[in-house]
Formats: structure tokens, C-alpha cells, sequence
């Protein structure tokens, strides 16, 4: 049965002060190379799924430029290949909306054009790496319309999202926002008969301003859902915090070897041809991912270096992350931070950010 | 089809015999460069930088990887339309096939290749050399002296002059004697393999010497000689910069080191014509906990635990905990087991080393570790 993919983009993170102004979520620098959405184009592509169309936002241009014709994902083709489509503009967004019905609306042509059985479709700024044919053959096993795809969390009230009720036979009971406890954590990835879903888009076509899942959930009575569930890693971003938490998840070995050193499914980004990175003497670099380009002749400690950034002399960086292009001057201290694109740290500067949980963002393109 | 100005030829089938094991599965060419490169990087980023879309490159010793990592050619922007990379093997005619006999023979099977382009001038180009140049400035001398031939020609102590092809020319540039490693130079500039010939000349010369009997169809040995001899107008073109040909052991590990050691002169950090390369998408690489990083360039990928001093690690390495890895080169995928000592080594391609393993010592050869296990 042929699957196509298709991914939301167009929702914003309004908790990231300025590393989303400019941006969308989707396209936020990740963890020394990537962008967020590199996992859920790699996921696709890894899935043998070569039609995917990706829902961009009004503010698409980082997205644009990074994702270009699709190559890097082997989604530069003929037949099929990269749709890239725009999302609706509708004023305010709620947070956490990544499904909003409008944008699918618009969009249907993508469903009805093509031949394909099945849609599985997902967010763009989550961190895991998941073969989706296992839940192609479950979905098709279990012969319900949809199956959401799930993980368990240990603290479901430290979650923001959609939450699921699942009954022994594994048809979801309920949805909810919010969740207690371990729960069945929705991690915002389905997969839907075509069919479905071009009827679900005209049944419900007068609540276009509402998410997807905000409709299901108060439909369930004739809704047949089925839910799937993914073991592996789920690095969700949802504040600055977790953004600072998700890119030190890097450093953990079973996390780098199950999402980034998978032989079988590589995270595919676009490359940008830097040099090796240049350890001078004098640096001293533990626990930390360092990226292509770099040139480090300080310290390093539990922090992520993204592309071409300096470190200077008698430097430290600890618990921070530092996007391409940054320069880091002599004697700087930087602990508790996160660094966006082309930001210049004089020499000798010192910004600690307050701790762990409330690391300080410093914009793009800022000198201090 | 737009006419071209100038195309390149860029021969990339020699063996490379002296750098032993790190040919023995790969064409010299490929063979990895500098954690992230390979030799032929440095060419066919020149030409691009230089303004040379089109670029035929001729193969011939076990092509696989060269083959594979060339692609179409888009890491070095060359994959584009009315030109590009092509790869251009041996190949059977009516009477057979044959193998590339020489330089010259090599570009002689491939008239029809460029006369598909038919371009002004052809720019002849070793694959296996480490540097940095605009061929338009030379193009431009070339063009500018109305010269059948150009070749560019470097500097070197007078005293080493006998291991190179020596170029004698008078005030003006115009060579006026070539010798092959003369035994008493008059000249110390430096033939560097690169040679700019007016499409015309050069056609007519290889077309002569392919009838020529007991001609080894070589540039050095037999086109510019001839064309030496028939009085045409050759000129030097002197490069001034950093040039290496990567032909030994000893060679490939120095250069590789200045990379390091010599930014100021060959540089591959800065943005100005940049080396692109074909590699694979990498992590960003991990450094452990007690990792130890002195003056070293360490790729994507790489995964450290250990101790590096002064040493490069291509992409897709690991560094078992308690190694020490000082004064060597460790190249692509290859995986180093824990408390190992390497030493002014270079450990092949993909190669899995056991632990508490010593390779190299520091007053010794430099050693080249394990058979390059090919993958992609």
C-alpha cells in the first residue's frame, strides 16, 4: 500500500524569545548541524516514503533555504518529491496547534492528487528517529481509519500536548490535554487513510480555525482510533529549557547512537562544507558536541558548538549552546546560555545564565 | 551548445604505487586527504573556483570510490547543464578496447570529447596534487601571448631541482629546453603538471604522436618535446603559493600536516575559494569526558575518548577510552580500540584496530596501518 508523508510546519514556539522571531520552529539550529525539521524529512525518507509535502509558514525563509529542492533527503525527484505549500495566516495562533485544519483544507489538492493509500503526518520540530514502516503495516493490520502514534512519559503534567486513553485492544478511548503521571504521550505523528481524511476535511470544514486533535477529541464517540507505540527517544521542545536539555541529550551514548549514529537511518541535513574543526593548543573540551569549522583554544564543558564557531583563549563555556558563526572572545565566560546565529562575546565577558532551567537566550546577530 | 573557453582534463588513473597500501584498493586520486577530503578535492575545487564548469576526468586504475564520490559532480557545483563532471574510462572501439598507454594517450581516446565542446583551450590537470590556484590567471597569460602551450611551473632550491622536470626559459617566459630530472639543472622551475594547450595545437600534436613509433604518448616525455622542437610558442606561467604532489608516503603525511601546521599558506578554513568535498552527513562529532584534544583537526562524526596530540581523525572516527594518538593520521572510519598507542602512523580507511594495539614509534617510518575496508 502506498504511503505519502506529509509535515506541519506552520506553528510557531512562542517560548524562545528571539531564536523565533525570524524563524519557525521548524527551522531552529539544532544540536552542532541540523535544523528540527532534518528528523522528521530523515524520518520520511529513511521510511522508503518519497512523496512528502511540508505546510510552511508565512515566515518560511530559513526554511526555505535550508530544505531547497529536497536533495539532501533524496527528495529532489521526478516522481514525486518535495511539495513545499503554503499555510493560512490566521492571526493569533493557540499554542501548540499543529494541525490546524485550515492549512489541510488548502491543501487538499496534495491528498487527492496522488494515488497513495495512506498519509503519515507529523510535526517538525521533534527530535527522534523512527522507522515509520512498522506503523504502516500495524495501521494496515489494525484496519482503523487513523493511528496515532504515542510515547509513555513519566510525568505527563510536565508535557504540553495531547494525551490518549488507550483500551486493551489498543483503540484510544479518550484525548485529553492534559496528562498525570505516566501517560500516553501523542507525539504529534499519525497516519490516516487518504480517504479519511478527505472526508474528515469536509465533515468538519466549518471548524477550520481548530486543531485537527481539538475536533477528535470531542467526536470520539464515532471515532475509530487506533494508537501505536514508539519506544525510542523523544527529544520535544517546547521551552528554552527543554531546547538547552534536548541538544545535551546529544552527549548521552544511547541517545547519539539510536537517533544520530544509526547506520540505517541517517539524519540527513544539508551539508555546508566547512573544514575539520581545529583543536589548538590549549583547549580542553569534555562532554560536548563540537561541530565542522570550529576553531576551540578554550574550554568546553557540556555544551553544544554548532559550525564555524571561535572559541578564544582562556574561554569557557559550560551547559551552553552555541549556534553557527558565533565568536567566542578571549577569556569569556558563558554558562547557562543559549547563543544564536553570529553572535560576537567580547574578550573577557562573563554571562551566567540563572541555572539549568532558565538558561538566558541571547538573539542573532548580537555583540556583547 | 555554448562554446567553451577552456575545459579541464583532469587525469586521475595512475596507481600511485609509492603510497602502497592506501592505493591498494582506492585510485590515488580518492585516496582520503586531510580528515574530510579527498586528494581530487583540491582540483576540481580549483576549477570551479576558477570559473571552469566543464571537466572531463579520466580513470582508469580501480575507479570504485573515485567513481562513487565524484557523483554528478554537485559538491563541487558541477552539476550543471551544457558541461559538468564526466567520467571518462578506457572503452572498446570496432577493434577492441586498450587501456590508457600514457598522459597523452589518455586525452587522445577522448578527442571526441572535446571536440564535442570544442573549446578554445584545454587545461590538463593531475589528480593527486595539493593546492590552491586560479587557472584564469594563467588562462588569461596564455590568452595573452597568443601561446600554443602554457605551463606552470614553480620555484624550487635550486639544489632539489634534479628531481623535477626542469623548464629553461629566456627573459620573456618562452621555454626554450625542457629536461626531465636533469642531472646538472640550469634552471630551477619546477614543471607542476599543469598545462594550458590551445585546442588547435594540442589536437594536432596527440593526432602525430599517436602514429609515432616508440612514443610512450606522455606530456613530459613526448608532446612538449615535440612541440619544442617545432618551434611553437610555450611559455612558463610561474604559480607562487603552496603546491605539493602527494606522491610518497612521506609526502601524503606531511601535507596532510601542514594543513595544520602551514594555515597560512595552503588554507582550507577560510571562505575564500573554499576546497569543497562529497562527504557523507556526519553528527557533529563527541568528545568524551576525559578526552584530550591538543592542536589537532578532528571531523564530523568522530567519537573521542581518548588522547590526540597533534593528529587529524577523518570523519566517522573513534577513540576508545585510554588511547593516545600523537603525530598520526587516522582516516576515515576507522575505529580505534581502547588504550592503544599510535604514534606517527596512518591507519587505513574503516579499519578496526584491537585494544592496547601499538602502531608506529615516533623515530621511526611512518607506518601505514590495515587494508582500507571499502563502504559508503
Amino acid at each position: 500500500m502506498k504511503t505519502i508523508g506529509l509535515i506541519s510546519a506552520n506553528y510557531q514556539g512562542n517560548r524562545f524569545g528571539e531564536l523565533t522571531e525570524n524563524r519557525t520552529l521548524a527551522s531552529l539550529p539544532y544540536g552542532g548541524r541540523y535544523r528540527l525539521i532534518d528528523f522528521a524529512l530523515s524520518n520520511m525518507s529513511n521510511s522508503g516514503i518519497t512523496t512528502v509535502g511540508i505546510i510552511a509558514p508565512y515566515n518560511s525563509g530559513s526554511l526555505i533555504d535550508h530544505i531547497g529542492i529536497g536533495t539532501p533527503w533524496s527528495l529532489g525527484r521526478k516522481n514525486g518529491g518535495l511539495f513545499l505549500m503554503p499555510g493560512t495566516v490566521y492571526g493569533v495562533q493557540a499554542e501548540g496547534t499543529r494541525f490546524l485544519l485550515r492549512d489541510l483544507l488548502v491543501n487538499q489538492d496534495f491528498f487527492m492528487r496522488d494515488n497513495a493509500d495512506y498519509v503519515i503526518v507529523t510535526a517538525s520540530s521533534d527530535v527522534y528517529n523512527m522507522d515509520f514502516r512498522p506503523l504502516i503495516k500495524y495501521h494496515e493490520a489494525g484496519g482503523k481509519p487513523l493511528t496515532m502514534v504515542y510515547t509513555k512519559v513519566p510525568k505527563g503534567e510536565k508535557n504540553i500536548g495531547f494525551f490518549m486513553d488507550i483500551d486493551e485492544d489498543g483503540k484510544v478511548t479518550s484525548i485529553k490535554k492534559e496528562g498525570k503521571g505516566w501517560s500516553n504521550y501523542f507525539m504529534d505523528c499519525f497516519i490516516i487513510d487518504k480517504k479519511f481524511m478527505i472526508d474528515f476535511l469536509q465533515w468538519f470544514k466549518a471548524l477550520e480555525h481548530m486543531d485537527m486533535f481539538e475536533i477528535i477529541m470531542s467526536n470520539m464517540d464515532f471515532m475509530e482510533i487506533g494508537a501505536f507505540e514508539f519506544r525510542g527517544y523523544l527529544g520535544k521542545i517546547n521551552t528554552a529549557k527543554d531546547l538547552l536539555k534536548v541538544n545535551q541529550d546529544m552527549c548521552d551514548y544511547g541517545v547519539r547512537n539510536e537517533v544520530f549514529c544509526n547506520p540505517e537511518r541517517t539524519i540527513y541535513t544539508k551539508t555546508q562544507d566547512e573544514a575539520p574543526a581545529f583543536f589548538m593548543p590549549g583547549s580542553d573540551v569534555r562532554n560536548s558536541i563540537i561541530s565542522a569549522g570550529c576553531r576551540i583554544e578554550g574550554t568546553v564543558e557540556n555544551s553544544i558548538i554548532f559550525r564555524s564557531v571561535n572559541v578564544g583563549k582562556g574561554a569557557v563555556i559550560r551547559n551552553s549552546v552555541i549556534m553557527m558563526h558565533g565568536d567566542i572572545g578571549d577569556n569569556a565566560v558563558l554558562e547557562n546560555v543559549i547563543a544564536d546565529k553570529y553572535v560576537k562575546i567580547n574578550d573577557g565577558v562573563k554571562i551566567y545564565g540563572g541555572d539549568e532551567d532558565t538558561p538566558i537566550i541571547i538573539g542573532k546577530n548580537q555583540t556583547i | 551548445m555554448k562554446k567553451k573557453k577552456c575545459i579541464a582534463m583532469l587525469l586521475a588513473g595512475g596507481q600511485g604505487t609509492r603510497l602502497g597500501k592506501l592505493t591498494s584498493s582506492i585510485a590515488k586520486p580518492a585516496v582520503s586527504f586531510g580528515g574530510k577530503y579527498r586528494i581530487i578535492d583540491f582540483g576540481l575545487s580549483n576549477c570551479v573556483n576558477s570559473g571552469i564548469d566543464t571537466v572531463g576526468i579520466l580513470i582508469q586504475y580501480k575507479p570504485l570510490i573515485l567513481n562513487r564520490y565524484v557523483g554528478t559532480g554537485e559538491s563541487w557545483d558541477l552539476a550543471v547543464a551544457d558541461g559538468g563532471v564526466h567520467i571518462l574510462p578506457p572503452y572498446a572501439g570496432e577493434t577492441g578496447g586498450e587501456w590508457y598507454e600514457g598522459t597523452a594517450d589518455a586525452i587522445f581516446h577522448n578527442l571526441d570529447f572535446i571536440d564535442m565542446y570544442d573549446p578554445e583551450n584545454v587545461l590538463i590537470l593531475s589528480g593527486d596534487h595539493i593546492y590552491k590556484m586560479d587557472y584564469n590567471k594563467m588562462l588569461e597569460a596564455h590568452e595573452a601571448r597568443n601561446a600554443d602551450l602554457t605551463v606552470s611551473v614553480i620555484e624550487v632550491p635550486m639544489e632539489e631541482a634534479s628531481r623535477f622536470g626542469i623548464m629553461t626559459a629566456d627573459k620573456e617566459g618562452r621555454i626554450t629546453k625542457f629536461s626531465e630530472k636533469p642531472k646538472n639543472p640550469d634552471s630551477n622551475l619546477a614543471s607542476m603538471g599543469i598545462y594550458i594547450f590551445s585546442w588547435k595545437a594540442l589536437r594536432k600534436a596527440l593526432l602525430e604522436d599517436h602514429e609515432k613509433e616508440g612514443s610512450s604518448h606522455d606530456f613530459g616525455k613526448d608532446i612538449i618535446p615535440k612541440m619544442l622542437g617545432e618551434g611553437k610558442d610555450i611559455f612558463v606561467f610561474r604559480f607562487e603559493g603552496y603546491w605539493r604532489d602527494v606522491g610518497t608516503v612521506q609526502s601524503y603525511y606531511d601535507s596532510q600536516m601542514d594543513l595544520m601546521d602551514d594555515v597560512e599558506n595552503i588554507n582550507v578554513f577560510t571562505k575564500h575559494s573554499r576546497v569543497f568535498s562529497n562527504s557523507n552527513i556526519y553528527p557533529p562529532q563527541y568528545l568524551g569526558p576525559n578526552a584530550n584534544i591538543n592542536n589537532s583537526l578532528i571531523c564530523n562524526g568522530c567519537t573521542v575518548y581518548g588522547e590526540i596530540t597533534h593528529s587529524i581523525l577523518g570523519s566517522g572516527v573513534t577513540i576508545g577510552e585510554g588511547s593516545v594518538v600523537e603525530d598520526s593520521i587516522i582516516l576515515p572510519n576507522a575505529i580505534i580500540g581502547r588504550n592503544c598507542r599510535i604514534t606517527k602512523a596512518i591507519v587505513n580507511e574503516g579499519v578496526t584496530v584491537d585494544d592496547r594495539t601499538e602502531i608506529g614509534s615516533a623515530d621511526g617510518e611512518i607506518e601505514v596501518y590495515g587494508k582500507a575496508k571499502l563502504s559508503i
